[in-house]
């Protein structure tokens, strides 16, 4: 996964992040969330598992979330008291491709095809422990939706909310699920890729600066 | 306007416009309407390091009924536009607007679809103060140029309660010849179709002159 | 129909889905009904000019609806909050927000990452250099650059935070006290302000919005004079501080409208997700710079500010005794100042320039510029491609979470290998706390709900970015 994405071999900061990797150690989990790690895939079967820069990340079926965060809520040794973050990305499907000056010839970055999905990250923190894990699911794009954990953590309200605004996530068994940023009959879900960004023209001393999604630098 | 609509035709005000003119320069009540960072460095101006009191303008009203400057400290969003107008309409004449800050003369570093690409989409501006936030010194240079701006006003003729433009152009023949870059403006502004959200402010705008077409790209 | 409804609006027609008002139905159990959401208020009255005199007969036990914002003088910022009103009492609130949205979180996928530290520090406007400290820490986390940061650009980094922290809560207690009544408080407020404003204008620039802090350090360095005017903000802070608790602690007028006013368990804010001073009000101690320190400040001595009460006043002490404890980091911080540089030394990320401030603001200096220009190509081209294209990140997803004055501000920043960030999302307190606004105000008076949401210190740019 590192280092990948850098088509260009004269492109200087592509190969100092290869020979970073390369020469530094792996963040290594701590041994507190390695317990944590062993515990939940003891508890729930089909887990990943994924350690980056010293963070736990958990990946599960859109359907084990509401189950798993009951678990990490009501267990002891989990005992996560509260849901920090509730967020999404978007993945588009197809092949992605960001190139920009044809002439010079950098950046360009090019993917391969995927299906699309949208994922969620549901940041779990114990105060009592002192830890924080995320558990990640994934769904699929053309139909994004997942049971509402509102019941089991009350913050995941708005930020559900939110989610379903800007990545049209249909979360079941929310409470009362409409936009909460933008305007209640916008139309569009703005965080997701294929949601343009939606600048103007900037006229400026006779010429004209396309907006930002439209420049090619 | 206030007083010019009561006016007698076709008669001269000199000195009584002066001094109309130096009361309502002289203490203009501020809308509370701090939207973002500006909205703090508007909150400075009015503390007591960069005193705004000076100019008689720290009672800043909260009900836009009883002010008559509107400064719009901050960015406007999609959502937030229609109650930007609805403020203005509930002001009394005279009434002015300060666009403070270049989000809000013209959408500033956020060319995106949240944002207004500049306030005077929405309402007419009589000042632009840039800066991100500009610093109280620089909003104060702005409000003492609108001073001098207000201080010059002549008072032209405005429709009476209840008269409609067509009489009140056969009554006092405006725009006439002399107007003729008034006429030109008004003669390029789109008629407004329905459901079209941010229209440059038509007739009654620009105490100074006319209003001058943003110069920045398409208007929405 | 009811008679109530003939004498107000004779003319309205009867609507389908229509609850006739019964002398039964108490009213607790009509208020708990549209707490619920089963009941929603049941009758719109239509009022003219002259039939005001009828309305206190119709909606004498009835609910009403009213509408608090966006534009008002006592919400903090543009927040609009639906009220359902029995007599003055809040059975319900409906918070809307999104009136400042800006769209920062898309716009960022669309610059490289070092001018991402320029909208970022735009969101939560009251506290700039936190939003820009956890955005670089991020991005220094997705870097694996984490450890080579070096310790004078962490020490500083932690000296201009802790201001911020002292400037944010000050316009806290001015606004609040504002909304309160209290004008001097406001007056007072602002002129603190300004002193710790005048440091920030010496340092980087700007009084605001100061994009100082960037991935790998800082922007510049300080300039020379900077511990004596660090010094005499201090001490000046001090008395200022205690003139402030002065004004306002033994005031009866605030102890009335604060005491016991805007309950917020240790239950209901772990269930709500609200961290920060409002968390610490309600006797739990918990502080991301103690529970998950970042930028070397676990080595000064500080306390954790928690009170008992978990209402408004306790708040308001919290927050003052954490400005005093930010004034303790900054001296120790300052004392112990390592020298060195402020940026990383790995030259793929560092900023290229020398920047200095200049008289006409910050900018490259003039030695850098003869000598990318004058004397060596690579420089040159090296300052081209850095400036213009910017550094790539390796792909991952990372969450940094600081503790800014109003709680956590986390960052799950996501990278997909390039020069811009792929998917910035930021977790604002505010935006937690505004959810937690039903809770905090349910049945408390109007005023009350001023007082309360005065506490709760939301910032309507970090709640909307």
């Amino acid at each position: 996964m590192p280092g990948s994405g850098s088509g260009n071999p004269n492109m200087a900061s592509g190969e100092s992040i290869r020979l970073r990797e390369r020469g530094l150690p792996e963040v290594q989990l701590s041994e507190h969330l390695m317990r944590i790690r062993d515990r939940l895939v003891e508890q729930f079967d089909g887990l990943e598992v994924l350690g980056f820069r010293g963070e736990l990340t958990l990946i599960c079926a859109p359907e084990q979330v509401p189950d798993i965060l009951v678990f990490c809520r009501d267990d002891d040794e989990l005992s996560c008291e509260m849901l920090s973050d509730l967020s999404g990305v978007h993945w588009p499907g197809g092949r992605r491709q960001e190139v920009a000056e044809e002439t010079t010839g950098w950046p360009h970055y090019e993917s391969e095809d995927e299906p699309g999905r949208v994922e969620l990250d549901y940041m779990l923190r114990s105060l009592r422990h002192n830890h924080v894990f995320r558990l990640r699911t994934f769904l699929p794009d053309a139909a994004p939706r997942i049971a509402s954990v509102a019941g089991i953590y009350r913050s995941a309200d708005v930020m559900e909310r939110e989610a379903y605004d800007f990545l049209g996530v249909d979360f079941e068994g929310h409470p009362d699920l409409r936009r909460i940023l933008m305007p209640d009959e916008w139309e569009g879900h703005p965080h997701r890729k294929d949601y343009p960004l939606g600048g103007v023209e900037v006229q400026y001393k006779g010429a004209t600066v396309p907006p930002p999604d439209q420049r090619s630098y | 306007m206030g007083l010019e609509s009561r006016l007698p035709d076709g008669i001269l005000l000199t000195s009584v416009e002066k001094i109309i003119n130096w009361g309502r320069a002289g203490s203009l009540f501020p809308l509370t309407f701090g939207l973002a960072c500006c909205a703090i460095e508007m909150m400075s101006t009015g503390g007591p390091h960069y005193d705004i009191s000076r100019f008689g303008m720290e009672v800043f009203r909260g009900s836009p009924r009883q002010s008559d400057l509107m400064i719009v400290a901050g960015r406007v969003s999609q959502k937030m536009a229609p109650v930007l107008r609805n403020l203005y309409d509930q002001m009394p004449e005279p009434k002015w607007v300060i666009s403070m800050g270049v989000c809000a003369s013209s959408g500033g570093m956020f060319n995106n679809y949240a944002i207004v690409q500049g306030v005077d989409h929405i309402v007419p501006v009589d000042m632009y103060v840039p800066g991100c936030p500009p610093r109280p010194e620089m909003l104060m240079d702005g409000i003492v140029k609108l001073h001098a701006k207000i201080k010059q006003t002549q008072f032209r003729e405005r429709p009476r309660k209840g008269e409609s433009m067509e009489d009140f152009r056969r009554r006092t023949g405006w725009p006439g010849p002399e107007d003729e870059e008034l006429k030109g403006w008004a003669a390029t502004q789109p008629t407004r179709k329905s459901g079209e959200t941010h229209v440059a402010a038509g007739t009654g705008a620009g105490r100074f002159g006319g209003l001058r077409q943003a110069e920045h790209g398409e208007q929405h | 129909m009811s008679e109530a409804d003939e004498r107000v609006a004779p003319d309205r027609p009867a609507r389908d889905g229509d609850d006739p008002v019964s002398a039964e139905q108490s009213k607790e159990e009509r208020a708990s009904a549209v707490a619920s959401g089963s009941l929603i208020a049941p009758h719109t009255f239509t009022v003219g000019s002259q039939e005001w005199e009828n309305l206190p007969d119709a909606v004498e036990d009835d609910l009403m609806v009213i509408n608090m914002g966006p534009q008002h003088p006592s919400t903090h910022g543009v927040l609009r909050m639906v009220l359902t009103l029995d007599g003055e009492t809040v059975v319900d609130n409906k918070p809307v927000i999104g009136y400042l949205h800006t769209g920062i979180e898309k716009n960022l996928e669309y610059r490289p990452w070092v001018l991402g530290v320029t909208f970022v520090t735009r969101m939560d406007y009251l506290s700039p250099f936190f939003n820009e400290l956890g955005y670089c820490l991020a991005v220094e986390k997705l870097l694996g650059v984490t450890d080579e940061i070096p310790e004078r650009a962490s020490a500083l980094r932690v000296i201009l935070t802790e201001l911020n922290r002292i400037s944010s809560h000050l316009v806290w207690l001015a606004t609040g006290g504002l909304e309160l009544g209290s004008t001097s408080a406001m007056i007072y407020g602002f002129r603190e302000r300004e002193t710790v404003l005048d440091i920030f204008e010496y340092v980087t620039g700007l009084r605001m919005n100061h994009a100082f802090i960037r991935p790998g350090g800082l922007a510049l360095d300080v300039p020379p004079e900077f511990n004596e005017r660090i010094a005499h903000v201090i001490s000046e802070m001090r008395a200022r501080i205690d003139e402030f608790e002065d004004l306002l602690t033994g005031n009866p007028v605030w102890v009335e409208r604060n005491k016991g006013v805007a309950i917020l368990t240790a239950e209901q804010c772990l269930d709500l997700g609200v961290t920060g001073p409002v968390l610490r009000a309600a006797g739990i101690a918990h502080d991301l710079r103690k529970s998950a320190p970042y930028s070397n400040i676990e080595q000064y001595d500080f306390d954790v500010v928690v009170a008992e009460t978990a209402d408004a006043f306790g708040r308001y002490q919290i927050r003052i005794q954490e400005m005093r404890e930010s004034l303790r980091i900054v001296e120790q911080a300052v004392a112990k100042l390592p020298s060195g540089p402020v940026m990383v030394a790995d030259r793929k990320i560092a900023w290229p320039a020398q920047l200095a401030l200049g008289p006409d603001g910050l900018g490259n200096s003039p030695e850098y510029i003869s000598k990318i220009m004058g004397q060596s190509m690579e420089a040159l081209i090296h300052h081209f491609k850095l400036v213009t294209q910017g550094f790539s990140v390796p792909e991952g997803q990372v969450y940094c979470a600081v503790e800014s004055p109003r709680g956590e501000l986390g960052y799950q920043v996501t990278s997909n290998g390039t020069n811009k960030p792929y998917r910035v999302r930021v977790r604002d307190p505010s935006f937690i706390h505004i959810g937690a606004l039903p809770d905090l105000t349910a049945g408390l008076l109007v005023p009350d709900v001023i007082a309360g949401v005065a506490s709760m210190d939301p910032v309507m740019g970090g709640v909307d970015r």
